[in-house]
């Protein structure tokens, strides 16, 4: 019953941890990626440099937005014609004036759009361009990595709550004679449920350090995946002690709650 | 005036109903000073284990008053409850005792439940073992133990806090004739040094023999409170 617990506690907290985790890395991965982040919004031609201004200021204030800043066509043509100069040699410019704003988060891409769109400077055509399928698609990604997290891990952890609980029961079961004999020579409530206490918070803290273990594994392996696909993808370095102390806590501080719960009949003697 | 008006141990109307409507004890009324040894008698449901478990706070009363030293037991909070049980030896029916532990450890390991340091603890586990005649046997296991030897260790371990009073429940109950008058013996002989002792028993040739107060009762009720009912030495009980 106590391996039961413990390692349940440990797969649990592993698919917490490593969620929230891979969701966090996610998250850094996707604002890692240039444009995924980014629209380009083009304003009317002929539009003078106040409205410019004024329009950037709006823009600024649409929540969701993280940045604005004014790209004009001549820049922009100029850095086109540099990074692809053989398709470019011989055009003319085709680009209109415009913003390149960057947003916080990527389901506000839609949000932050629409109010852009709004704007009466904004050219309708192309007005706002930006990854739409792709912010989908990642942000579909991100949620479900979320609800995964939350359900999947979330039973488990009450799954393991319950067979913490259970296997402090058996041990008041097994040591019920000894309780009993603490409790008639008068000894503290204390001194009676101390061991019981601790041993719940074992339970949780060895259940974190080997989620931890595993994660730093899952980590490793993921990493060598991704050499063998060639990419040249690098996963930043993974906290080790961070996730010890972090999954190492919540599983003591579980497992003490556990615990506690079901030192609840203790109050008679057995 | 003082022992009159204010007994060690006061049961006063008391009625104990367990879940069911199950009567456990019914107006009952009883004053016990200090010093005394009194014998619980009474059938099995009697209520006599009922009287004993409401001083040691394991069952509460219904109604009515229990006082121990002019407390009133209804109003200790829970987490007092171990502190009143340092002020009384417990003794129960089945001994309760450790089977992988030696006697010296058995009564060692109550001694460190209670705080007791390990120099304490090695100073005084052998006088108490002494004192109830049971040193002899300090590293023998209980299942190497007569039953009367083995209460022996039960009543010693109940003296680790040196209680004014001890409580036995059916300490001769699993014991031959031998071997209960050994162990009432030695209550009686904790009793002459001031411990005040309550037995709950059915032993009446054991309690009749032992000359002291005899409560009994029935159906949760005192039927009869006798002073002294010793019977004549000439009837014959084998002592140990």
């Amino acid at each position: 019953m106590t391996f039961a617990a413990v390692s349940t506690v440990a797969v649990s907290l592993f698919l917490l941890g490593g969620l929230g985790y891979s969701y966090m890395r996610a998250v850094e991965y996707a604002h890692s990626i240039p444009g995924k982040f980014d629209m380009r919004v083009y304003v009317l031609p002929g539009t003078d440099q106040a409205t410019i201004s004024k329009t950037a200021e709006d823009i600024r204030q649409i929540p969701g937005v993280a940045s604005v800043s004014w790209i004009p066509r001549d820049k922009a043509w100029a850095k086109e014609v540099h990074d692809d100069p053989a398709n470019t040699a011989g055009l003319d410019n085709p680009f209109p004036d415009g913003f390149k704003v960057t947003i916080k988060s990527l389901n506000l891409g839609d949000a932050v759009a629409d109010q852009i769109g709004q704007l009466k400077v904004i050219d309708p055509d192309p007005g706002v361009v930006y990854l739409k399928e792709e912010q989908h698609l990642i942000d579909d990604g991100l949620q479900v990595m979320r609800w995964l997290g939350v359900v999947i891990a979330g039973l488990l952890f009450l799954t393991s709550g319950v067979l913490i609980f259970n296997a402090i029961r058996l041990t008041i079961t097994h040591r019920r004679r000894e309780i009993r004999i603490m409790q008639l020579v008068g000894a503290s409530r204390f001194t009676v449920r101390v061991p019981f206490l601790i041993e719940g918070v074992v339970q949780g803290i060895l259940g974190g350090c080997f989620a931890a273990l595993m994660l730093f594994g899952a980590q490793h392996v993921f990493q060598n995946f991704l050499m063998t696909l060639a990419s040249r993808t690098q996963l930043s370095a993974f906290p080790a002690l961070g996730a010890v102390l972090i999954l190492s806590g919540v599983g003591g501080v579980y497992g003490l709650l556990c615990s506690w719960l079901a030192l609840s009949s203790l109050n008679t003697i057995q | 005036m003082s022992e009159i008006s204010s007994p060690y141990i006061e049961y006063k109307d008391v009625q104990v109903e367990y879940p069911g409507h199950v009567t456990g004890l019914r107006d009952v009324s009883l004053r016990i000073q200090k010093g005394d040894f009194v014998f619980f008698v009474g059938k099995t449901g009697a209520g006599k284990s009922t009287l004993i478990k409401l001083l040691t706070r394991e069952v509460r009363h219904t109604s009515g008053l229990v006082r121990f030293q002019s407390r009133d037991l209804a109003k200790i909070r829970e987490r007092e409850v171990s502190a009143l049980r340092r002020e009384m030896g417990i003794v129960p029916q089945d001994f309760a005792l450790l089977p992988r532990k030696r006697v010296w450890e058995n009564v060692a390991y109550a001694m460190r439940a209670v705080g007791h340091s390990r120099s304490a603890v090695r100073r005084k586990v052998p006088e108490i073992l002494d004192h109830v005649n049971i040193g002899h046997r300090a590293d023998a296991f209980p299942d190497q133990l007569s039953g009367g030897e083995q209460q022996r260790v039960a009543i010693a371990r109940a003296l680790i806090n040196n209680p004014p009073l001890l409580i036995a429940d059916e300490p001769t109950g699993n014991l031959d004739p031998d071997h209960s008058w050994e162990i009432m013996e030695l209550l009686k002989s904790l009793n002459l040094k001031g411990t005040t002792v309550l037995v709950a028993s059915h032993d009446m040739m054991v309690i009749h023999r032992m000359g002291r107060r005899i409560v009994t009762l029935e159906g949760g009720t005192i039927i009869d409170d006798t002073d002294n009912p010793r019977i004549e030495p000439t009837e014959v009980i084998p002592v140990a």
